[in-house]
């Protein structure tokens, strides 16, 4: 029986080997620390989500066209940071009154009724927690300010909008 | 059998291929990070801009060159991961019933700006609607 001799790795290989795979631990290491900062220093870019971009889209479109402001409470509505109450125009040139509810979490309801009638109920899902504040405006009139805030407590959305003249 | 490991020649080649290709998959990482950052602070950027917008548009044009050089405050709490930032307004007056505010905002050390700038028309208190 023909033994060969066999032999292990040198001292020297091993360590260069070590080196090289400390050098690779080393960047990655920089580089995942690099990504947890980006994430801690910046809030979620919530508009990302198509649906809470056309959220947003279609609350701006509801502001804008505001004429008034219905009495509160509506419905069984009450104004308040998380429930808008507004009086729009339909395309017709007719007049309805929209509430949109933001008080169920992930939830936005958009409901649209005219003489008391509901003739709309949409809800999207999925979405960040809205709330509603006022905004004065130099020439005191108030614009609507919308914000949402991540779960880090960073302002993600902040939205001034304001009707415009009719 | 006679058996022989790597020349010194492959092992160079082989390490040369692996360095490329992990050096240009890192760069990738590093470069898609730089680029989600910045598109982060854009969008914040923008949101300040377009409500501080809103809020010089409603300043009567009068008034324009004597309002605050600074954001309104209101407008500047979505800047913070952005500190250390510096946002300013200007306004010019090309004509004397036209004026241009231009709204700035930078950060990184002046490296990075976002501006918009809007044009305000005397009307006389008119509307235009």
């Amino acid at each position: 029986m023909i033994r060969r001799r066999q032999r292990g790795f040198t001292l020297m290989e091993i360590v260069i080997a070590l080196a090289v795979f400390g050098v690779l631990l080393y960047i990655l290491a920089v580089l995942t620390s690099e990504m947890n900062g980006y994430e801690k220093r910046y809030p979620i870019n919530f508009m990302a989500h198509p649906d809470t971009a056309a959220t947003v889209a279609r609350l701006r479109k509801d502001i804008v066209d505001t004429y008034d402001y219905p009495p509160s409470p509506y419905e069984e509505y009450t104004r308040g940071d998380r429930v808008l109450l507004i009086s729009s125009i339909r395309p017709d040139g007719s007049s309805e009154t929209v509430v949109w509810d933001f008080r169920t979490p992930g939830e936005v309801h958009r409901k649209a009724f005219i003489v008391g009638n509901l003739t709309s109920d949409w809800v999207a899902r999925g979405m960040p927690q809205f709330t509603i504040a006022w905004a004065l405006m130099p020439n005191g009139q108030n614009a609507l300010r919308l914000t949402a805030i991540d779960t880090k407590g960073q302002i993600a959305i902040d939205e001034v909008i304001q009707p415009r003249a009719h | 059998m006679r058996q022989r490991g790597f020349t010194l020649v492959e092992v160079l080649a082989a390490l040369v291929i692996l360095a490329i290709v992990t050096t240009t998959t890192l760069a990738v990482f590093v470069e898609r990070q730089r680029q989600l950052r910045e598109a982060s602070e854009t969008i914040l950027a923008w949101q300040a801009l377009a409500n501080e917008v809103e809020y010089r548009r409603r300043i009567d044009f009068i008034r324009l060159d004597t309002a605050p050089a600074a954001f309104d405050p209101g407008n500047t709490a979505i800047l913070a991961p952005l500190a250390p930032y510096a946002a300013t307004v200007t306004v010019t007056t090309p004509q004397p019933d036209v004026k241009h505010v231009a709204l700035t905002i930078r950060w990184q050390n002046g490296k990075r700006a976002a501006s918009l700038e809007i044009i305000r028309v005397q009307t006389g208190g008119g509307n235009l609607f």
